[in-house]
């Protein structure tokens, strides 16, 4: 232990650390200037100094390791001087534009000039001009005033990893610039902005619009757009969300955020939010009253339910919602309707993989901490681009990178592209076969481990047929960094979930993570992919994972939930679709989400669609599939309404409501005066009514109250036994022999600037990504004589697209890569898919595609 | 484009270090001679040959004054004008170089001929003043030989 | 005495590594390979040699660190970015005894256990590079460097690493963030280099003629070497002078030698028949001298008795017709522009001091910018990062209490009295 005064103030540390860490947890203010807690200390502003006994000259705390016995002042007439000198030596270059500029009212400078006094102004020459610049979409940079505090250069570097700002110049002439000097061309994670102590950097989204103490609320609340959940402050004036900061040090993202937490706030208050209820009559939307449409669903629902029965009628519930809206959506389906045939989006990817790895490991397979990440001595990063899918956790796995960590990829991930050991290449769309003779070398070196027989067999089964040696580029070092370590994490993403055969790569994954004893990470594009799950909106599982075809689950169930749940599985996303084009189901609810645009083969959707008698949507804006809709019911969305979400980490948060509503409702307020209507009653008063109903019926949440959850860190790692029975499906070797002989093949993008189709509502993300790209390898565009930005149509047996050409150095095979997320050009209709028969996620591999050059005009 | 042999260069560059971001000095050095300058281009050629961010690369190149990010004539004239050179009238023959030769500091004659940079010491102060005509010392210069000198240079 | 460091160099072949055999080359490391690496250390120990890079700390006392540190692999790096102004001591060693150098650095690798080193060699030396790598290749194929040194199975390898024109990365830790493709701003210290320095590991940093002293050493046994001049500093020593002088150029003398005989005996007195008026004695970042001062000698300790330092030892020479403020103001442009930026006192400080040096100079200086002078440097002196900041103070400081009159009356004659200079 380090004893040492502080100001007469003794002071005891179990770790070593700074004599300004150690002052300012002991509630001791030291100023600074380029030191930040994210940071590494610097020493480059030389304003924490302070007097140390038995040292002759001022000492920089920031840089001075606490030392026991040590006697320090922080504060006297000689400090003080010093401090005031050296402010008085950044003003001499510093533009007195105060009342000007944006920083005023939160700048550091301003701050510390305030407390140490101004200075008689000796300085009598002209300031240094320094050129700015305007151009970028998002951030302006204002080089006279920088401080050359260098913090938004060690954040982009040491911490965001991305390194795409610099300082440039040497001397007085150094000013921090991007690589372009004008477009910043980065990831826009504006943490820059997080640390700037000065008004340097800007950011245009709010320019000039309010000062710092004019903002009259600000709720702590979480990001709406990914399977992290970043921990964020909306700030407001007059009831409008004028800007999204982040908390330095607060949860689990401390203080980082992503593009679009930061800056994709802007799509709530988009004019195309949809205002009141909608009625199809002819063919045509008219706008309708609420107990009116609400009237007319339930009519319409009880009377199907009541013609064809309940399983006529399918949910789709969604992770954009809260887990209070996604139980009272699966309660409604499941007791109003009398149907288990609930499921959602998140069977192309993250559900699928879930429940086939649960099935496999038990329940809490892929419950670990996203921090734990940075502690992993290798990290296996398959089947997607963390730093896009999941930014935050991403950083992460850069984190670990530059601790030494070794990461080892599969497939494209080019936000890791610098930090990656070794890129594993296989032949496209063979990524299964790597995976099992993997898992196959990593069993044959380590044994039986006998504590779960069905995976031990299964990888028996699977070594009978392989040849025992693979020739791939990297094997061998992979396998052995894998074997001689004992911190092995694995991160898994939906791309190879999304294959006909994808439960060969999960069970080789399942594999691998049990006999290394690694942690699973299932990457999840949306906000609430894991709560979603959790809260019973799959077709075979009651909230709180319990088996609907167990009986006793269920009748247990049938006493909380007062009526009879539905003794049959239902059925799942893709299988509905299949379902509806029989004309077995007739009629679909879909709570806040977009099947048509958003799952593969539109020509098929858009047809099983078309073929119900009853279709509702309830959703933000008029979607592609609310467009077909009989009703149209306007939600709320983020920053509108209370709610819990749980994240991939599977830690429970709160999403709070910050802005007065002025159209539509929330979702599970819509279903429950609906399920009133049906017969079906449904009384809660908020959202916090329905979590203190989760809490009962769900052994996941068991005495979970919004007081807890507030308090932040409620995790819920459940590590029972399968509570669904045995697994009865194991998988097989390659059951097609497929080949791939096409020139090229369209496979989705994940892009770090757009989310779904709700980014494509906030105007900033748009400025920085404003069309979509089709992404190919140098090598294919040379093929096609193709350069960047080149117009093509592109076109697969089901439709076409249109789109500029990005070379992409980090793919490298023969796959073009197309995103989802703008109106009627995406990648998913065009993709015709095979079921995989365990996981039931569509396989949308091998799909080919042409591509042709458009003559410009 | 790098020319095969700069590639070349780079490449063995990188083993001498146990890291590749250590090439990063001499590989700009290769560049600078293949392009003449430090042009974006020939930035981003050395960060993609090096697989380093962009932006690093022209913070690192920034820092150097060296590497040159304009465009420079056929001959580089690098005069020393520090105390040692000031002291044997380094001045003057600055002055003499730009009634004589219309030579300004940190610039190109529009002949593209020569291009003048006035050093800090370039550690021939005992033979004072001193300049480096591209990689020649020309030392104990005078009004009279520094147009000798500077003739040999087309 | 003999020359050690400047030996042959009148052999206008002194740089082939036959004529450097001929000389008795490489003698020191052929006994080196007979000896542990503690016994080299403890030799080195015992010669009291103090680095010659300009901040004199004892060599051995850095070997020893770096030594026993345990992390592996060393490495050992030559600083040759000799940018102190008036300093060309270290050119000679690398363009005319390149073998001494290498030669220095094999024995300082088997000390520490190093098997790789670099010559961090400025920018501004061309001829050096050509020179350096050529003898590499030599000592190479003769089995002085290489894989297997002197068929002792030993392994040395040395690559030159050019500089680009920055004086900072003479600094030891900027040099090292230099070698690392980084800008070359200096790091914080502790941690020292000498257990984590380059990428990381142990290294050591020694200035060329510090390196070059150690194969004498070796041979005639640190006791003897201990003996050349100073008693707390000794070892022969590399004097370069240059301005006001008949003779300028570099001079091996005992360490401790006088200012007045480096000046008058071996560099021939002042020019012109003028009459010295003030040195620099080690290099533009030491305080000048009055040329009362000049009886003091040139060791580490006796510089700081002046108030001075001995630095490079490049001693810049000025007769009476020097204008002082003129030299100051030259010499601020310098450290404003090789200043990093890294800190904020250095870098608005020289910016300050520059501006008022500059309208001083130029006859509109104003009542009150000598003290405006000392305010500014007296601000920097001991908060700024790294001992560049303060040697900018430093030798404003040391001009105004020499010289405060010749400033005064710049700025109320309004103009340079001085204008013989040029
Ligand atoms: C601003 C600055 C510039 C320096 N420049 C040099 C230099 O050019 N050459 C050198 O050998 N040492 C230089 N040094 C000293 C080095 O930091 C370091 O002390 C030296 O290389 C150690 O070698 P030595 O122990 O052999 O003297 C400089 C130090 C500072 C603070
Ligand atoms: S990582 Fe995900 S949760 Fe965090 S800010 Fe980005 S999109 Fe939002
Ligand atoms: S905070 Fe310590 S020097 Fe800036």
């Amino acid at each position: 232990m380090i004893s040492l005064i502080i100001n007469g103030k003794e002071i005891d540390l179990d770790t070593p650390m700074s004599v300004l860490d150690a002052a300012r947890q002991a509630g001791i203010k030291i100023p600074t200037l380029c030191h930040h807690e994210v940071l590494k200390p610097y020493g480059g502003c030389r304003l924490c100094v302070v007097e140390v006994e038995r040292m002759p000259k001022l000492q920089n705390a920031c840089q001075l390791m606490a030392a026991d016995g040590m006697v320090i002042t922080t504060e006297s007439e000689e400090i003080s001087e010093v401090r005031r000198s050296i402010l008085e030596f950044l003003l001499i270059n510093h533009p007195l534009d105060c009342p000007y500029c944006d920083k005023a009212g939160e700048c550091e400078l301003q701050d510390l000039v305030n407390m140490y006094g101004p200075t008689v102004g000796r300085y009598k020459e002209e300031k240094r001009k320094v050129p700015g610049s305007h151009k970028d979409v998002i951030l302006a940079r204002n080089m006279e005033r920088c401080v050359v505090c260098t913090r938004c250069v060690r954040m982009c570097r040491d911490i965001q990893g991305a390194s795409a700002i610099s300082m440039v110049g040497r001397g007085n002439r150094t000013k921090m610039a991007p690589f372009s000097a004008e477009s910043f061309n980065c990831e826009y994670c504006g943490n820059c902005l997080t640390v700037c102590p000065v008004g340097a950097i800007l950011s245009r989204l709010y320019m000039h619009s309010f000062r710092p103490w004019q903002i009259d609320e600000e709720v702590d609340t979480i990001c709406s757009y990914c399977g992290v959940g970043c921990s964020l402050s909306v700030q407001m004036r007059d009831d409008s969300i004028k800007r999204v900061v982040p908390k330095i040090g607060a949860g689990l993202n401390r203080g980082l955020l992503c593009a679009r937490g930061r800056f994709g706030y802007e799509y709530m208050a988009s004019s195309d939010r949809l205002t009141v209820p909608l009625v199809k009559n002819n063919g045509k939307h008219e706008e309708s009253t609420w107990s009116e449409a609400i009237h007319i669903v339930a009519e319409r629902l009880a009377e199907i339910k009541s013609r064809d029965g309940g399983s006529a009628i399918g949910g789709i519930a969604s992770a954009r919602c809260s887990n209070e809206d996604n139980y009272i959506f699966q309660k409604f389906i499941r007791m109003a309707c009398g149907s288990n045939n609930i499921d959602s989006l998140s069977r192309i990817g993250f559900a699928a993989a879930q429940k086939y790895f649960e099935d496999l490991l038990g329940q809490g397979i892929t419950a670990n901490i996203i921090d734990g990440l940075k502690n992993s001595e290798v990290i296996f990063v398959l089947g997607g681009d963390p730093t896009a899918i999941n930014p935050v956790l991403g950083l992460s796995i850069r984190e670990a990178a530059m601790n030494g960590s070794k990461i080892f990829t599969l497939g494209y991930a080019r936000g890791l592209d610098r930090f990656t050991a070794l890129q594993i290449d296989v032949p496209v769309f063979k990524e299964a076969d790597l995976l099992e003779e993997l898992v196959v070398s990593v069993f044959t070196a380590k044994g039986v481990r006998g504590e779960k027989l069905d995976v031990d067999n299964g990888i028996r089964i699977i070594s009978e047929k392989l040849s025992g040696y693979y020739d791939v580029n990297g094997f061998n070092e992979m396998k052995n960094s894998l074997l001689g370590s004992s911190s092995v994490s694995i991160v898994f993403g939906p791309d190879l979930v999304q294959r006909t055969d994808g439960h060969r790569s999960i069970f080789a994954v399942a594999g691998l993570t049990y006999l290394l004893e690694a942690r699973l990470y299932l990457l999840s594009e949306r906000p609430n992919e894991q709560g979603l799950i959790d809260m019973g909106c799959v077709p075979d599982m009651l909230p709180g994972g319990r088996p609907v075809d167990i009986h006793d689950f269920r009748s247990k169930f049938d006493l909380l939930w007062n009526g009879t749940v539905p003794a049959e599985d239902g059925l799942t996303l893709l299988e509905m679709m299949e379902s509806m084009k029989r004309n077995e189901i007739k009629a679909l609810y879909i709570m806040g989400d977009n099947p048509v645009f958003n799952l593969p083969d539109r020509p098929l959707v858009t047809e099983a669609l078309e073929a119900l008698d009853f279709l509702v949507v309830q959703d933000l804006y008029l979607s592609e599939t609310a467009e077909m809709a009989d009703v149209v019911f306007p939600a709320t969305g983020w920053t509108e309404t209370s709610g819990t979400y749980t994240n991939l980490e599977r830690r429970i948060q709160l999403q709070k409501k910050a802005v007065h509503v002025t159209a539509g409702m929330d979702d599970w307020k819509i279903i429950s005066d609906l399920s009133c209507k049906m017969g079906y009653h449904m009384s809660y008063s908020d959202a916090e009514d329905i979590m203190n109903e989760i809490a009962e019926v769900s052994p996941l949440y068991r005495d979970l109250s919004y007081r807890e959850i507030s308090r932040g860190n409620c995790l819920w790692p459940y590590h029972g036994e399968p509570l669904r029975g045995k697994i009865n499906e194991l998988p097989s070797i390659a059951e097609s022999e497929d080949t791939y002989e096409a020139d090229f093949y369209l496979a989705p993008d994940k892009p770090l600037f757009h989310s779904g189709t709700l980014s494509r509502m906030s105007p900033s993300l748009n400025r920085i990504s404003p069309e979509p790209a089709l992404k190919m390898s140098d090598e294919a565009a040379d093929k096609l004589g193709l350069g960047e930005g080149d117009r093509v149509t592109f076109s697969t047996s089901l439709g076409s697209g249109e789109a500029r050409v990005s070379i992409d150095y980090a793919i490298r095979d023969n796959k073009v890569l197309f995103s989802n997320n703008f109106r009627d050009n995406g990648v998913y209709g065009l993709l015709n898919y095979k079921m995989d028969r365990i996981t039931k996620a569509p396989g949308i591999e091998g799909c080919e595609v042409s591509i042709k050059k458009m003559q410009e005009h | 484009m790098l020319n095969e042999t700069a590639l070349q260069e780079i490449q063995e560059l990188k083993i001498r270090y146990p890291e590749r971001e250590s090439a990063l000095l001499p590989a700009l050095y290769i560049a600078q001679r293949e392009f003449g300058w430090l042009s974006n281009e020939a930035l981003l050629h050395v960060a993609n040959v090096l697989n380093l961010p962009e932006a690093k690369v022209r913070g690192t190149a920034s820092f150097y004054s060296m590497f040159k990010d304009k465009p420079a004539g056929r001959n580089i004239v690098q005069l020393c004008t520090n105390i040692s050179c000031m002291i044997a009238g380094s001045d003057g023959l600055v002055n003499f170089l730009q009634t004589r030769y219309g030579m300004k500091p940190d610039e190109t004659t529009p002949d593209g001929r020569f291009s003048l940079i006035l050093m800090e010491c370039i550690g021939a102060c005992g033979t004072a003043p001193a300049m480096l005509v591209n990689t020649d010392f020309h030392e104990n210069l005078t009004e009279q030989n520094i147009g000798e000198i500077l003739e040999t240079y087309k | 005495m003999e020359t050690v460091l400047l030996k042959n160099i009148d052999n206008p072949k002194s740089a082939d590594i036959d004529e450097y055999l001929k000389a008795g080359g490489y003698r020191g490391l052929s006994k080196a390979v007979t000896l542990e690496p503690a016994d080299i250390i403890e030799e080195v120990s015992k010669s009291g040699l103090k680095g010659r890079g300009g901040a004199g700390f004892p060599t051995a006392m850095k070997w020893r660190f770096a030594a026993t540190d345990p992390k592996f692999p060393k490495y050992l790096i030559c600083n040759a970015d000799e940018g102190e102004p008036g300093t060309f001591k270290d050119r000679p060693i690398l363009e005319k005894n390149p073998h001494l150098l290498l030669e220095g650095m094999a024995i300082s690798a088997i000390a520490l256990g190093s098997e790789q080193g670099y010559i961090y060699l400025r920018g501004e030396y061309p001829d050096a590079r050509d020179i350096l790598e050529a003898s590499i290749r030599q000592a190479n194929d003769r089995g002085y460097l290489g894989d297997d040194i002197l068929g002792k199975g030993l392994t040395f390898n040395i690559h030159v690493h050019q500089g680009a024109g920055a004086y900072i990365c003479g600094e030891e830790t900027a040099l090292i963030e230099s070698i690392e493709g980084k800008r070359g701003q200096p790091r914080s210290k502790p941690p020292f280099p000498v257990n984590q320095g380059a990428w990381e590991m142990p290294t050591i940093v020694n200035n060329v003629e510090t390196l070059a002293n150690i194969p004498y050493i070796i041979e005639i046994g640190g006791d003897a070497y201990s003996g050349i001049g100073s008693e707390d500093c000794p070892g022969p020593k590399l004097f370069c002078v240059s301005g006001s002088v008949n003779r300028p150029g570099v001079y091996e003398l005992p360490m401790g030698t006088s200012l007045r005989e480096i000046i008058h005996d071996h560099a021939g007195g002042i020019k012109n028949g003028r009459t010295l008026k003030a040195v620099i004695p080690g290099g533009l970042s030491t305080p000048v001298l009055p040329a009362e001062s000049i009886d003091c000698r040139m060791d580490f300790i006796s510089m700081q008795g002046v108030g001075s330092m001995l630095g490079s030892g490049a001693v810049i020479v000025m007769d009476d017709s020097i204008c002082m403020v003129s030299v100051t103001y030259r010499a601020m442009k310098f450290f404003e522009h090789e200043s990093c930026g890294k800190c904020v006192p250095c870098r608005e400080g020289t910016d300050w001091l520059r501006k008022v040096l500059e309208r001083v100079e130029n006859g509109k200086g104003r009542e009150g910018d000598v003290d405006l002078l000392l305010y500014i440097s007296g601000t920097m002196t001991g908060r700024t990062f790294c001992p560049l900041g303060d040697g900018a103070a430093g030798v404003v400081q040391a001009m105004i209490k020499h010289f405060r009159t010749e400033f005064e009356e710049h700025i109320s004659e309004k103009k340079c009295t001085y204008k013989s200079i040029n």
